[in-house]
């Protein structure tokens, strides 16, 4: 909100500059946004916080002035001459709706209309306003300084004498001052005469009304308006204002009569307009004072600082508050009154918190709570902590992407889809079923759109489906390679494939999991190749698959290259039980190679499980270093070359043992009708 | 019969020879034919001349002895150097020959790197932890009682405008989770040692805005202590502790009233601002306010405990007896201000050029 310094000065004799002003507004929980300057006048730009609708005003930030300096708060002048008939003879207010409105005030002015005097039209534009003509002006100069909206009739236009409080007709209509048709339902209030409605109650005034060159009479009314019904209507409508901004925030109930006073005092002050006599009101509801019990032991403990009583009473009085102690003999505990502007403060704590606002809270000593007992990290956070250290190290980018995702390219065999019933935008209609699907390819696509694609990428975060009790929120991992191994002088880049991503899925799995881990091509879901993907099964559970892109999807992403993906739950994760030491062997390794030839359709799993168990029990690892299909080789068949490595657990193998251990293994392989190419 | 004097005299001759011939001998095969020549048993010219020895006068072959010891130690010598001297030379232009081009980069390999909000949201979680907070996950999908009315912002409460609010089809009605103060409730619920709670909640959360300072998902860590006895001063000691082990005892922090439903007083909490260090001339990042708000936080509402209590269905957080404080922000904001961020759409959209930074 925009507060001309000078306008604050009206009511409080400050002698500070603007830029201190700004500075201990600020301190007092007023934030100060910036200061411009306009020629002589600043003007602070307040950032008020909603629940502070009784500072939205010069007078509200002159009160806060007041106390932080000591200083005295001037009344607002609301003195002024009435000439004419009463009011009363031309008009009547009524409240049919008392839980719309309690209290309802209206008063009759003769005017003319006209262009605004200086002083009205230089201070609103300071405070940002726009000025229309002296009625509006004033109207709105009423409002910015004591914060109470006005809404000024013209008298013509008034049928039947009468303005009344109610809610409105289901249905009925109000031509409001933008020249907008408002269809109101019966939620909404209205200030109607006897005919039908005027205006949107606490939210603005209607055409039909509006004042204009040709006004001589007005009536201007002032009401307090239920915050809620004002909140609720203003939504519905889709209308925000000065005054439901203000309404919907809880207005002073009391303010309506004085600030009907206060613009016949500046209305005689800039000569175009005179009050009649009587003010019609119209009261339905009392709003009982409220009174609360401030106990001084409670500012002290809530604050951590010791602030006398002496002190407390003063800021209270300063701000409105009446202060009494509660009981003579008992100082400690303080009997206050929250004046009918603070509809903020509803508990002893509210009182509290003035009191420490403006004591100051840098003034407040430091501590941090003593220690205690703390678990810190739980076994899952420190397993996805591990997780994502091992990846970068392993080469790996983490990335982020949205939860939402367009539920008509989900793909069905990653489950229903949980839907959201007020989207951004069809694309983000639902939430991610897979953290690949769409987020890291789109996340590869971007890239490889400016020319980045050797890419290596991995995720954590959770994905979304329907469950028996609700949306069932699953955290997974998830990785992405694309592209070359990097380029450079030293030696050849080559293409990124399954294997590489194999053995990032491997190191993950042999360091979080003890479950026997298998992989199949069992279930492959259908965005990956079917002839290059496996699903990945711990403990005979599907949790995850690894597998290269299909060919229609990469299509279907507009993707190059042939990218591999991998999820995996993170749950399946941990890195409780994964790190045990075993013992080993201190007797010398004895290596030994062999060159098979195998038919291409054999799988190297079985090849390296049938070798090891022909092997003995003293072979320790059985390794594929050499796969090679092609000239010297004959069609149909691969050659392989093992490398197996054995060692002795207690003693030194002779090489004659190892030598029958690879008659054995060579035995085998000639059963089953692998060609040797040699031992080597 | 060889005089004394003959002998010196070839002697003599052999050492200027051998000076001669090793001046002229580079590489090691004629080094090793000089050796040969001079010092070899069958052949070698000063071998031979010990063989005239016995040919000499007995009182002469000790002074000729010690001649002769003295030409072959002479020999042996210089043929010694000589060759340690063609050896270092050999080594120094095999070095010179493996010589490399140092200025060429390291070789290529695929270097990774965690995301920049990770690294903030694992350095505050670290403070927090150093200070006795357990780090609490809850779900990213919740509902209204966690989310809003708990924290004393019942249906058409003002403040609900400002976290607009994404609902999922079905029912019961669920929302996206708008702050993760819904971890305050949850984890007050859960606690299993009440009434003491010191928890960090971080995670994702979601608002129905974007544009180049909102994305409609971003994260925020929310804090909560709650025991007896805690007040104003332990929040206040408690975040500026946190602030300068992020970004440094440099930077000074102001506390200042502001307003959340849920605490009661409310803080907000400003640090200088980095970019213009407090200098406040034209800076864009502070509005020449020379401070940046870093944490919105308060002493807990005694509406939020009776909220709790009433969903525990026995007073476990009595408002009487027990007090604490809430904090949170942005993690995306607090890594904004600390690498100089200023597009907020940088962190989600996986451009290697931008995540290689934080590497």
């Amino acid at each position: 909100m925009k507060i001309p310094v000078s306008w604050v000065k009206d009511f409080v004799d400050l002698k500070v500059d603007a830029q201190q002003l700004a500075d201990d507004l600020t301190g007092v929980g007023l934030a100060c946004d910036g200061i411009e300057m306009f020629g002589n006048e600043a003007v602070l730009d307040l950032d008020i916080t909603t629940n502070r609708v009784d500072a939205m005003n010069m007078y509200g930030v002159a009160r806060e002035a007041a106390t932080i300096y000591g200083l005295p708060l001037k009344p607002l002048p609301v003195d002024f001459s009435e000439t004419g008939a009463p009011s009363s003879d031309v008009l009547r207010v009524e409240i049919e709706a008392p839980e719309l409105s309690p209290v309802f005030s209206a008063r009759i002015f003769d005017v003319r209309i006209g262009a605004s005097p200086a002083w009205l039209k230089d201070r609103l534009e300071l405070a940002g306003h726009r000025s229309i003509n002296n009625i509006v002006d004033l109207s709105n100069y009423v409002m910015l300084e004591m914060g109470q909206p006005t809404h000024a009739f013209d008298l013509r236009n008034i049928r039947g004498g009468v303005l009344k409080a109610r809610m409105a007709a289901a249905g009925e209509i109000v031509k409001t001052l933008d020249e907008v048709e408002r269809k109101l339902s019966s939620t909404m209030g209205v200030v109607a005469d006897a005919e039908g409605a005027l205006a949107v109650a606490g939210i603005m005034g209607g055409a039909s009304s509006e004042i204009s060159d040709g006004t001589k009479t007005v009536a201007l009314e002032a009401a307090y308006w239920n915050p809620l019904l004002t909140r609720r209507a203003a939504k519905a409508l889709g209308m925000h204002t000065d005054a439901s901004h203000r309404f919907e925030r809880g207005a002073d109930p009391a303010a309506g009569p004085t600030s009907i006073w206060r613009f016949a005092n500046l209305a005689a002050k800039g000569g175009f307009a005179t009050a009649r006599p009587v003010q019609v009101q119209a009261r339905a509801t009392e709003m009982p004072a409220r009174r609360l019990t401030l106990n001084l032991g409670h500012v002290d403990a809530r604050l951590g600082a010791h602030i006398s009583g002496e002190q407390s009473m003063r800021t209270l009085t300063k701000l409105g508050f009446e202060v009494a102690p509660v009981d003579p003999n008992r100082d400690q505990e303080l009997s206050v009154l929250v004046p009918t502007w603070r509809s903020d403060v509803t508990r002893e704590v509210d009182l509290i918190e003035e009191v420490g606002r403006h004591h100051g809270l840098m003034k407040i000593a430091r501590s941090v709570p003593p220690s205690r007992r703390a678990a810190g990290l739980t076994h899952a956070q420190v397993t996805e902590r591990r997780v994502k250290g091992l990846l970068s190290g392993l080469g790996y980018r983490e990335v982020l992407h949205q939860n939402f995702a367009s539920s008509a390219k989900a793909d069905p065999s990653l489950g229903t889809v949980v839907m959201i019933a007020n989207p951004l935008s069809v694309e983000q209609d639902s939430l991610r079923t897979s953290l690949i699907m769409p987020g890291l390819l789109e996340g590869l696509e971007r890239n490889q759109r400016h020319g980045a694609r050797d890419i290596q990428f991995f995720e954590t975060g959770r994905t979304f489906n329907p469950g028996p009790d609700g949306p069932i929120e699953t955290p997974r991992l998830a990785l992405l390679v694309s592209g070359t191994t990097p380029r450079g002088w030293a030696g050849k880049a080559r293409a990124r494939d399954f294997f590489d991503l194999k053995r990032t899925v491997e190191e993950i799995l042999a360091r979080h999991t003890n479950a026997e881990i298998v992989m199949d091509r069992e279930g492959v879901p259908p965005f990956l190749h079917p002839g290059r993907s496996v699903m990945i099964k711990l403990d005979g559970k599907i949790r995850g698959y690894l597998g290269e892109v299909h060919p229609d999807t990469i299509a279907a992403f507009a993707l190059k290259d042939r990218p591999v993906v991998a999820e995996i739950e993170m749950d399946t994760l941990s890195s409780r039980d994964a790190l045990a030491f075993t013992s080993f062997s201190r007797f010398p390794e004895v290596a030994r190679d062999l060159s098979i030839l195998a038919p291409t359709t054999a799988s190297a799993a079985d090849v390296i499980a049938a070798a090891k168990a022909k092997a003995g029990s003293t072979v320790r690892s059985v390794e594929i270093i050499d796969r090679f299909e092609g000239q010297g080789v004959p069609a149909g068949q691969v050659s392989l070359t093992l490398s197996f490595l054995f060692q002795g657990e207690t003693r030194t193998l002779s090489s004659e043992e190892v030598e029958r251990s690879m008659d054995d293994v060579r035995a085998s392989f000639s059963e089953q009708g692998f060609g040797a190419r040699g031992l080597t | 019969m060889t005089s004394l004097d003959d002998l010196k005299k070839r002697a003599h001759e052999l050492r200027e020879k051998l000076e001669g011939q090793l001046a002229s001998a580079t590489d090691s095969a004629s080094l090793q034919s000089v050796r040969d020549r001079f010092l070899g048993r069958k052949a070698g010219e000063v071998t031979a001349l010990f063989k005239d020895l016995g040919k000499m006068a007995v009182e002469a072959r000790k002074d000729a002895g010690e001649a002769l010891n003295a030409l072959k130690e002479y020999s042996e010598t210089k043929i010694g150097e000589a060759e340690a001297r063609l050896e270092r030379k050999l080594r120094e232009s095999r070095l010179s020959s493996e010589r490399i081009d140092v200025s060429l980069p390291g070789r290529a390999r695929a270097v990774g790197s965690k995301h920049p909000l990770t690294l903030v949201r694992e350095e505050v979680e670290d403070v927090f932890i150093g200070l006795g907070f357990d780090i609490f996950d809850g779900p990213e999908i919740d509902d209204d009682f966690h989310c809003f009315e708990a924290l004393n912002m019942p249906a058409d409460h003002p403040a609900r405008d400002m976290q607009d609010t994404f609902y999922l089809e079905g029912a019961p009605p669920r929302l996206l989770r708008t702050h993760t103060s819904t971890g305050q409730i949850r984890s007050m619920l859960a606690n299993e040692n009440p009434p003491g709670v010191r928890v960090l909640c971080p995670g994702r959360v979601f608002r129905r805005d974007d544009d180049i300072t909102h994305s409609p998902m971003f994260h925020q860590f929310e804090g909560l202590v709650v025991d007896h006895g805690i007040s104003l001063s332990d929040l206040m000691g408690t975040l500026e502790t946190f602030i300068h082990r992020l970004f440094g005892k440099e930077y000074p922090v102001r506390f200042r009233p502001s307003y959340f439903p849920y605490t009661e007083p409310s803080v907000e909490v400003d640090m200088g601002c980095s970019t213009c260090k407090g200098r406040r001339t034209g800076c864009r990042v502070c509005k020449q306010t020379g401070w940046v708000e870093i944490l919105g936080s308060g002493m807990v509402h005694p509406a939020v405990f009776e909220a709790v209590n009433k969903r525990l269905g026995k007073v476990v957080y009595d408002p009487a007896k027990v007090s604490g404080f809430a904090f949170g922000t942005g993690i995306e904001r607090v890594a904004m201000i600390k690498y100089g961020v200023s597009d907020i759409r940088l962190f989600y959209e996986s451009d290697v050029r931008f995540l290689e930074q934080f590497a």
